[in-house]
């Protein structure tokens, strides 16, 4: 389309300009709008504290520092927090893979008895849960009350990736899977060895999925832990950003109070850089196959 | 006769338990995968469905996982919970609240990326629109924590940004985190600003689906650029509209497409607000998880799925009809 527009240069019609500056228009303003918020936050957060509360910042810091930094690092349950949450986002992404990527394995295979019953019970929790009060009792009983496995064990499965897994496993040739099994690989070395590199575009989806979702939970932290050196990152957060601006002087110790700078206008959105970071750093990926996923997801 | 014809019978019965015993015998691996899988499904999501029917029940929580099941009948033929929620005083606060958030999302987040799709597909210059596009996402891999974050520097009294920019304007400041006549349209519009970008890569993704003979054909014919976009972009990403629509419907109580009713309700919402911000899974949490009122809470998420589960139904079948494209 670029090509023929450019060879009719000539020709553009009064329409056409008004829908160029209309567009024009709207894509600056999502531009803007999405991300000058982050673009406050980092400027604030590397911003002297008690210089950004006489107000006036907006695009650029006017005093620099790290200290807002130092001092979110410094509040005793952040890097705790961000432990628990770079643990329960790396095993529960993997063990959510592998497991549900069997299952979906396994019933991607037409021959495979009770298939039908499989799917079914599969598609039916998409639709209908037990809703949250019989989920807490049956953590309850099974000892998840603030364990942190109560954030690996119920995330195991997702129906919703077993969905696509399971299509994106019949596209692999029959051929392939059967040949390894005449060459004496059972099921659990053809899943392994081949079914999952081969379809490493789809996994990669799922793995950051997955992660991502981990990373950004807070619901089951905030519900089934009362364990405060258990808490996830984004969970502890929420009281962070509640601090008011007195509270937040007393917030990090073994610091001189004489000498504190920050505030917690600038401590709030230091925490939230920090917390954000890794997605950041995984966003290149996530784009990359992030388009392929939601198309086969919302589209079966 | 009939003796020989039942041997036959009980002959070719054992043969077919053999035959499906060796078939299992030789797919043990997959039959191992699929029930593990199977079996977890019937702990975490199977089990809790049959705790449901503490909504019927006078259960405590003191009476164990146990007493879900034996708990005594609750009053009016076990319907008492449904009963006190609908005669609770908070009920049509909840449901104003609920529905009137639901449908304000569904009118202004739903056609909004169709818009920015179609703005994005116009953009000429390829590394720009590639760009926006990239960036148009973020938001949706955040944290509504991280979101609430934000909105807290953007709104707040004493440093926010935008009640800076009032004073400095002088004019007053904004109660926009604890006023409830706020509390919509900040919700309504986070809403939008976090999944926007996100539901357009759809539709962006139907758009570059479309046969561009199509387009040739109609310059051809002398069409104009917006003729172009009202009478082959839309018809065409027509299916995927619907699509997304019954998406968008089937999870309207628990606040549309981005699902997000309950995190407002709960970092967003505070004393001040709550007569807005109060929402059905919202309540469910109180009245459950804050009040321990167990059975009076899974009442509620019952109503709240069952809704669920019949928007879906209906929007599926309304769509199917009128259109063709349906999700099953």
């Amino acid at each position: 389309m670029l090509a023929t527009y450019k060879n009719k240069r000539i020709k553009r019609s009064t329409e056409d300009y008004i829908i160029d500056f209309v567009v024009a228009i709207i894509v600056c303003f999502v531009f803007f709008v999405t991300v000058y918020p982050f673009w406050y936050c980092i400027v604030l957060s590397f911003n002297e504290g008690t210089d950004a509360l006489r107000g006036g910042i907006y695009f650029w810091p006017r005093k620099f520092t790290l200290e807002n930094y130092n001092a979110v690092i410094g509040i005793d349950y952040i890097p705790t927090a961000f432990m628990v949450s770079v643990a329960r986002t790396l095993l529960g992404t993997v063990l959510c893979v592998v497991f549900t990527g069997l299952f979906a394995f396994a019933i991607s295979h037409k021959k495979l008895m009770g298939r039908k019953i499989y799917i079914t019970a599969m598609i039916i929790i998409m639709y209908f849960s037990g809703g949250l009060i019989p989920q807490y009792m049956l953590y309850k009983t099974m000892g998840l009350m603030n364990s942190f496995w109560v954030y690996i064990i119920p995330n195991l499965f997702s129906a919703f990736n077993a969905v696509i897994m399971m299509n994106a496993f019949r596209e692999i040739p029959d051929s392939l899977e059967e040949a390894a099994i005449i060459d004496g690989a059972n099921d659990m070395r053809v899943f392994f060895q081949i079914v999952f590199p081969i379809s490493m575009p789809t996994m990669a989806t799922m793995a950051l999925y997955s992660g991502v979702w981990h990373w950004n939970t807070w619901t089951d932290s905030a519900f089934f832990i009362s364990n405060k050196s258990l808490k996830t990152l984004s969970n502890v957060m929420i009281n962070l950003i509640n601090q008011s601006e007195s509270a937040a002087q007393t917030m990090v110790g073994n610091i001189n109070q004489s000498q504190v700078t920050y505030t917690a206008m600038t401590l709030r959105p230091a925490a939230m850089i920090i917390c954000v970071i890794p997605i950041a750093i995984v966003y290149p990926f996530l784009q990359k196959h992030f388009v392929k996923g939601v198309m086969l997801g919302s589209i079966k | 006769m009939s003796v020989i014809n039942k041997a036959k019978e009980k002959s070719n019965y054992k043969a077919r338990i053999k035959r499906s015993l060796r078939r299992f015998y030789a797919q043990r691996w997959l039959q191992l995968f699929a029930i593990l899988g199977f079996v977890y499904i019937l702990i975490f999501n199977y089990l809790p469905m049959l705790g449901i029917q503490i909504a019927f029940k006078s259960y405590k929580p003191s009476m164990g996982f146990k007493g879900m099941f034996t708990a005594p009948l609750a009053r009016n033929y076990g319907f008492y919970h449904f009963i006190s929620f609908f005669k609770d005083p908070n009920f049509s606060i909840v449901m104003r609240n609920t529905v009137g958030l639901s449908l304000m999302k569904l009118f202004f987040s739903f056609p909004v990326p169709i818009l920015f799709a179609l703005a994005l597909n116009e953009m000429r210059h390829i590394k720009i629109k590639r760009i926006v596009q990239t960036v148009s996402y973020l938001p949706h891999f955040i944290s509504w924590v991280i979101v609430y974050g934000i909105l807290f520097s953007f709104l707040n009294t004493s440093n926010g940004v935008i009640n800076s920019l009032l004073q400095s304007l002088g004019k007053e400041k904004m109660e926009f985190l604890t006023g409830k006549e706020y509390y919509y349209t900040i919700a309504v519009i986070s809403d939008i600003w976090k999944e926007m970008g996100w539901w357009s890569i759809i539709f962006l993704a139907a758009i570059s689906g479309i046969d561009q003979t199509q387009y040739e054909a109609a310059k051809v014919d002398g069409a104009s650029r917006f003729r172009c976009i009202w009478s082959i972009t839309l018809p065409n990403i027509k299916s995927t509209i619907m699509i997304v629509l019954i998406l968008a419907i089937g999870s309207l109580i628990r606040g549309g497409m981005g699902g997000s009713n309950f995190d407002q309700s709960y970092l967003l919402g505070n004393s001040l607000n709550y007569e807005r911000s109060v929402t059905l899974p919202y309540y469910v949490y109180e009245m459950g998880l804050a009040q321990q009122r167990f059975s009076y809470a899974t009442a509620i998420g019952l109503f709240q799925s069952v809704i669920s589960l019949l928007l879906v139904l209906i929007s599926n079948y309304v769509s199917d009809k009128l259109t063709g494209s349906s999700l099953f």
